[in-house]
């Protein structure tokens, strides 16, 4: 695992798993969780791909997904920032929550779990101990 | 569906009883960065060369931006060979000067460009060149060319880690400004893979295993790994 830095941003890329994904995520975690703030730049492909040393063309797909998600936008010859609405961002994060939170119902459930027993689990993760 | 640059049919080529390349069939994608890996002597520089039209194989086809191999492609190719060298009493700039004349679609303020980029002063000679610095200039005579195939054998053995890294960041450059295609060879892989959009590996002449590097890094891990795996 290499971790670089990109100003104030930390990234870690992994070369055993695919870049792209890498690369989506973490720009993803960083704006829902505000460490790049509404309306601010990202970070140039060209930065991206020097610093990371990864081929540029990832790093614009990676891009052209975000943009996608509605969390950035480009500005013509200035480069691309991320929302200027906080609604925006909140809905992305709300559609993500959903997934990631269906997608572990469904795997309890193909365990023959039930709603009890799963809400026992989180409790036992959120607050036991050894928990998140 | 990504159009091809280059298709290689079923080609052979003998060093007297050595089979240097052995029934190597595949096709490179345009536009695509692609690496050629394997241990010395797997056919890679001879593939090259072949690409190149220096050398004609025994049989098989090799078709290159859509003709058969030879001098009249060489031009349109911007070659980095093994162990390459350049005249010793031409500065930097004088280089670029003569290749401007020499190499079709050489660009000087290009290049001028990645020499600032890779720390090359001007006014150095070859002669009183590092290793390195003769690396980046020779690199440099590679990609500051508006070709449409950039082929480099080897273009980080024996440089030092800065030379690398100001190579690295020059070719990253080269791939987001040009539509080019790039056949890399190297053994430095953990520091190049990032660049790779596909990946083969030679072994005796042929093809080992092919893919795209993210799709092998999905299945295999690391493009690094995968590639001390299969020399074991």
């Amino acid at each position: 695992m290499d971790e670089r830095r990109i100003g104030s941003l930390r990234f870690t890329i992994d070369f055993s798993q695919p870049l792209y994904e890498q690369i989506l995520s973490q720009m993803r975690s960083l704006i829902a969780k505000g460490e790049i703030d509404v309306g601010e730049k990202i970070p140039s492909v060209r930065e991206m791909a020097h610093e990371l040393k990864i081929n540029p063309n990832t790093v614009m797909h990676a891009y052209q997904e975000l943009e996608r998600d509605g969390l950035t936008e480009k500005r013509r010859g200035q480069g691309t920032f991320v929302t200027n609405s906080v609604t925006q961002i909140r809905h992305f994060k709300e559609r993500l929550a959903l997934d990631y939170t269906r997608e572990f119902l469904l795997n309890m459930r193909n365990l023959g779990f039930r709603p009890d027993e799963i809400e026992a689990y989180l409790e036992k993760l959120t607050h036991g101990k050894g928990g998140l | 569906m990504t159009e091809s640059i280059i298709v290689s049919e079923h080609l052979v080529k003998h060093y007297d009883k050595k089979r240097a390349i052995d029934d190597l069939s595949l096709t490179i994608k345009k536009g695509h960065v692609t690496a050629i890996l394997g241990s010395n002597g797997a056919g890679k520089s001879t593939f090259f060369r072949m690409i190149t039209g220096i050398v004609r194989p025994d049989s098989g086809t090799l078709s290159v931006l859509g003709e058969n191999a030879g001098w009249h492609t060489n031009a349109k190719i911007a070659y980095l060979p093994d162990r390459a060298r350049w005249y010793n009493n031409y500065t930097a700039e004088q280089s670029f000067d003569l290749a401007a004349r020499l190499l079709l679609g050489f660009d000087k303020s290009e290049a001028i460009r990645f020499a600032e980029l890779m720390r090359l002063p001007l006014d150095l000679k070859v002669d009183g060149m590092s290793k390195g610095q003769e690396a980046r200039l020779m690199l440099i005579l590679c990609i500051a060319r508006n070709v449409p195939l950039v082929v480099l054998d080897e273009p980080f053995s024996g440089i030092d880690a800065a030379s690398r890294e100001r190579i690295m960041e020059a070719l990253i450059d080269a791939i987001s400004e040009k539509e080019q295609t790039l056949l890399i060879s190297t053994h430095e892989i953990h520091e190049a893979e990032g660049l790779f959009d596909d990946v083969i590996f030679f072994q005796n002449g042929h093809v080992l295993l092919s893919g795209e590097a993210e799709e092998l890094r999905r299945k295999y891990g690391s493009i690094d790994t995968l590639s001390r795996k299969l020399s074991d």
